[in-house]
């Protein structure tokens, strides 16, 4: 059971538009980049980030179109992996998150009558579990590619074809509790900047850009998160 | 530009440091506090909402000038008690059991506030029985209900029946909001409204007080 605490993150203020919902860091006033740049800063200063991820690599063995089965007798339901995941043989799950402090920072600032600083710095925290995310698809290729594999973009419950619900059932396979994560009784993870994944070991693994993934997801039409293909990407 | 006009520009362009200036300068050139919120105030918070919805402005921004607005409001109000005028409205909101994202919430209470509604926000992961004993012990117009998942949206809809058994479905008006909620599914477990991000979660109460 693989656990990697300290994971380093390094977190630019480029990064950080999409998050906040506004595009490109251009689109917004400069008062408030100046003020994006101070509570960047104060992550650093204030150890917002305690990044941790824990992992457990599952055998494959057998895929219908909306069941995959794990080697213990345990099994996914949805159409996602299978659709995805065609000639994966083994899966990682991960779980990871970046730790409650900056979450509890973010509840200060709305008690201290700070709702603009809250809304910012919880931005800000999503880039860094995003970056978080990137770290875990790396090491994974690095899982892989020791055994002579690929490995997928993640999956996670949540998307389409992946209910929520399933949540459950990746708990059981990654000892998340090691990592101070765990489910409210509706299934949310605590604390709230944690991601949970799945990703596929083996050859010919696909993968896509974010711009791909957001084109699949249902809330793509009103989104103000979504990332868009650029133009010149698609000729 | 006339102070009223002036007011309602500082609301559009953000300019939270300058509105107590602008708002006792008026008050000292005798324009009634009503005229300022009614004629300066609440026209420019409308401007700042077209403007986000057509993509002009960002979240971010529309809470500084909620933030601008609320400024304002807190030399208003104490004028505007003294001659009876009613509050816009009192909302209670929380984010439903099982459920502890609560940025959006948090959003919402800052632009009701900043809008001159009185607000309890309930905090996150809250009971359903809690929601009906707020309901039932304070006089509220609004509920507001907030999901982040659509595995913990159905506790909006268990909240919502809770209300009714408790016969208490008629003694408040319901909104709810979050993430993966739509006005299909709000229309669905018959709630009363549904606000799709802050700003109309703002129109919606305001609308629900009207009618
Ligand atoms: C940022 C984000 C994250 C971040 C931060 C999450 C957090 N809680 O802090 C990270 C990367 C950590 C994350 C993780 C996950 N996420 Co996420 N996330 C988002 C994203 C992009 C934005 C959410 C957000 O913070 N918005 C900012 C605030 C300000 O907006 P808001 O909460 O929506 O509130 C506004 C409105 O909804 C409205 N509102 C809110 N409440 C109320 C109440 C009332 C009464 C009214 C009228 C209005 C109203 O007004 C608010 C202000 O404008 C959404 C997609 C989206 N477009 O919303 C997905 C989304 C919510 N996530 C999703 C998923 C699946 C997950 C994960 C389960 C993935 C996983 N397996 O790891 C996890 C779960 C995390 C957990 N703790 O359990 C899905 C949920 C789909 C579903 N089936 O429910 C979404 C919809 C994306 C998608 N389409 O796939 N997520």
């Amino acid at each position: 059971m693989p656990i990697l605490h300290n994971v380093p993150l390094t977190l630019s203020i480029e990064q950080l538009p999409r998050r906040q919902g506004v595009g490109e860091l251009l689109n917004l006033r400069p008062e408030m980049i100046t003020l994006l740049h101070e509570l960047l800063n104060s992550v650093d200063e204030l150890h917002l980030l305690e990044p941790v991820i824990a992992y457990e690599l599952h055998s494959i063995t057998e895929m219908q179109h909306d069941r995959l089965c794990l080697k213990d007798g345990t099994a996914f339901h949805g159409q996602l992996l299978p659709s995805f995941l065609k000639t994966a043989r083994e899966l990682a799950i991960v779980v990871c998150t970046i730790g409650p402090r900056l979450e509890e920072k973010v509840t200060d600032y709305f008690k201290r009558d700070e709702p603009l600083q809250g809304l910012l710095l919880d931005g800000i925290g999503s880039t860094a579990v995003d970056s978080l995310v990137q770290e875990v698809c790396q090491l994974i290729r690095h899982e892989a590619s020791s055994r002579g594999y690929e490995a997928s973009n993640s999956l996670s419950p949540g998307m389409p074809g992946l209910p929520l619900s399933e949540q459950w059932q990746l708990f059981q396979l990654v000892p998340a509790e090691q990592i101070g994560v765990h489910l409210t009784s509706s299934g949310m993870m605590s604390p709230r900047k944690s991601a949970s994944m799945i990703i596929g070991i083996g050859p010919d693994m696909p993968t896509w850009t974010e711009a791909q993934a957001c084109d699949r997801c249902s809330l793509k039409e009103t989104c103000h998160y979504r990332v868009y293909t650029h133009p010149e990407a698609t000729t | 530009m006339n102070k009223v006009k002036q007011i309602s520009e500082a609301i559009v362009q953000l300019k939270w440091d300058e509105i107590a200036a602008l708002t006792n300068e008026a008050l000292e050139a005798e324009v009634p506090a009503l005229e300022i919120l009614n004629q300066g105030l609440v026209p420019g918070m409308s401007v700042v909402g077209t403007k986000f919805r057509n993509g002009e402005i960002f979240l971010p921004e529309v809470l500084l000038s909620a933030r601008t607005m609320k400024t304002a409001l807190e030399i208003l109000t104490p004028i505007l008690s003294q001659q009876d005028t009613p509050s816009m409205g009192r909302v209670a909101i929380g984010t439903v059991k099982g459920d502890i994202h609560d940025i959006g919430k948090n959003i919402v209470v800052s632009m009701l506030e900043g809008n001159g509604f009185e607000v309890m926000d309930l905090g996150i992961d809250v009971d359903t029985e809690r929601f009906v004993e707020v309901v039932r012990d304070n006089n509220l117009q609004i509920l507001g209900l907030s999901a982040l998942l659509t595995s913990t949206m159905p506790m909006i809809e268990e909240t919502i029946k809770a209300l009714e058994k408790a016969g208490l479905g008629q003694k408040v008006q319901v909104i709810v909001g979050g993430a993966p909620v739509t006005q299909a599914y709000a229309d669905q477990i018959g709630a009363d409204g549904y606000g799709a991000d802050a700003v109309a979660a703002v129109e919606k109460a305001r609308d629900l007080i009207a009618t």
